[in-house]
């Protein structure tokens, strides 16, 4: 198997997962049509990055654009290790966010209901 | 017939403040027994003290509010005020607990806001800066200057903490920050979701108390580091 198919095989689950997490949360109305489609528009040049590494590779070495190898196994590696890092921060920084809100909501509420019962 | 009095919840958030914080309440309220025209509750937000401040707010016979965890001025003012639109107030006023404000100035904001269609009305110290040091007028114009750097938001004083929102603030006006910076973001969201803001010019006193309690430049510095940050992060949302 070409080393480009499986590195889009390896990265379509995260980039997926991201799209699909961006599609839901937009339609539950928890960010807004601006935030959902920056972030959709982000993971799609990704996604395009990925699909079109092999055409984008052979055209620059065709033209004498770059005489790198083609992709090494260890690129592939690192690669996906960057998805997953990108794909992870921002299931943290959403989730994080989540919880800080909760957490403010919740000593309001007790502060205030534990004073009214003095 | 009678015409029913609005009810006015003051909101005064407080750190480690119980040198003082008996004959501020003491005071303010003197200063709200006189006025007949309007109800109002002194609520004091204990922001997890480390001294005797909420005893001391007890002993001024007010609604004390403990917060178990310090969760700086921002989150303190957020309770108080969630406090009053869960017990439907009319509108609602901040105060600082170092006793810089005049209970008068607060009384007449209270006045011009419910005689106006303003929903947040900010007590400006900078339109008479008589009595502030240079170096306060200084810093107060330079966050105020970087407010309408920041958020577009044109106010002479930022950051002050006298401030009185209508019902409608109250229902729908929320902030992230929860330290001083909460001031500046506060007049952003009011901004973004429509709320009318003005301002009227107060009187500022500096004790020695107050000015040792009062925030310093270099704790400037940081409320602008942490305003840019909160800009930032919220240009694509």
């Amino acid at each position: 198997m070409s080393r480009y198919i499986l590195l889009l095989l390896i990265n379509l689950p995260f980039v997926a997962l991201a799209i699909t997490g961006i599609i839901t949360r937009f339609k539950m109305k928890r960010i807004s049509r601006r935030r959902a489609s920056i972030q959709l528009t982000l993971w799609f040049v990704l996604l395009s990055g990925l699909v079109l590494a092999e055409p984008t590779y052979h055209w620059l070495f065709a033209n004498n654009f770059t005489d790198a190898d083609s992709l090494s196994l260890f690129d592939v590696v690192q690669i996906t290790a960057i998805v997953f890092l990108l794909y992870t921060i921002n299931s943290i920084s959403i989730r994080l966010e989540q919880t800080e809100k909760r957490l403010n909501d919740l000593h309001q509420e007790l502060s205030i209901k534990l004073s009214s019962k003095k | 017939m009678t015409r029913q009095k609005n009810r006015i919840c003051i909101v005064i958030p407080a750190y480690n403040e119980s040198q003082v914080i008996y004959d501020v309440l003491t005071n303010i309220k003197k200063a709200l027994a006189r006025d007949k025209k309007h109800s109002y509750e002194i609520v004091v937000v204990n922001d997890g003290s480390a001294d005797d401040t909420s005893l001391e707010a007890k002993r001024a016979k007010v609604t004390v509010i403990d917060h178990i965890l310090n969760s700086g001025a921002g989150g303190a003012t957020a309770t108080g005020l969630s406090y009053a639109q869960q017990h439907n107030f009319d509108a609602a006023a901040t105060m600082d607990a170092d006793g810089q404000h005049k209970p008068e100035d607060l009384v007449r904001g209270v006045e011009k806001l419910l005689s106006s269609d303003v929903d947040l009305l900010i007590g400006s110290r900078l339109i008479d800066s008589k009595g502030m040091s240079r170096v306060k007028v200084l810093g107060n114009k330079g966050l105020s200057a970087i407010t309408y750097l920041i958020f577009g938001i044109n106010s002479t004083d930022s950051q002050s903490g006298l401030r009185v929102f209508s019902k409608k603030a109250l229902a729908c006006l929320e902030w992230k920050a929860r330290g001083y910076e909460f001031c500046s973001e506060m007049l952003w969201r009011a901004s973004k979701i429509g709320l009318k803001i003005d301002e009227y010019p107060i009187y500022a006193i500096y004790t020695e108390y107050s000015k040792s309690k009062g925030q310093s430049n270099w704790n400037g510095l940081n409320i602008v580091r942490t305003l840019l940050a909160r800009r930032l992060s919220e240009i694509f949302r």
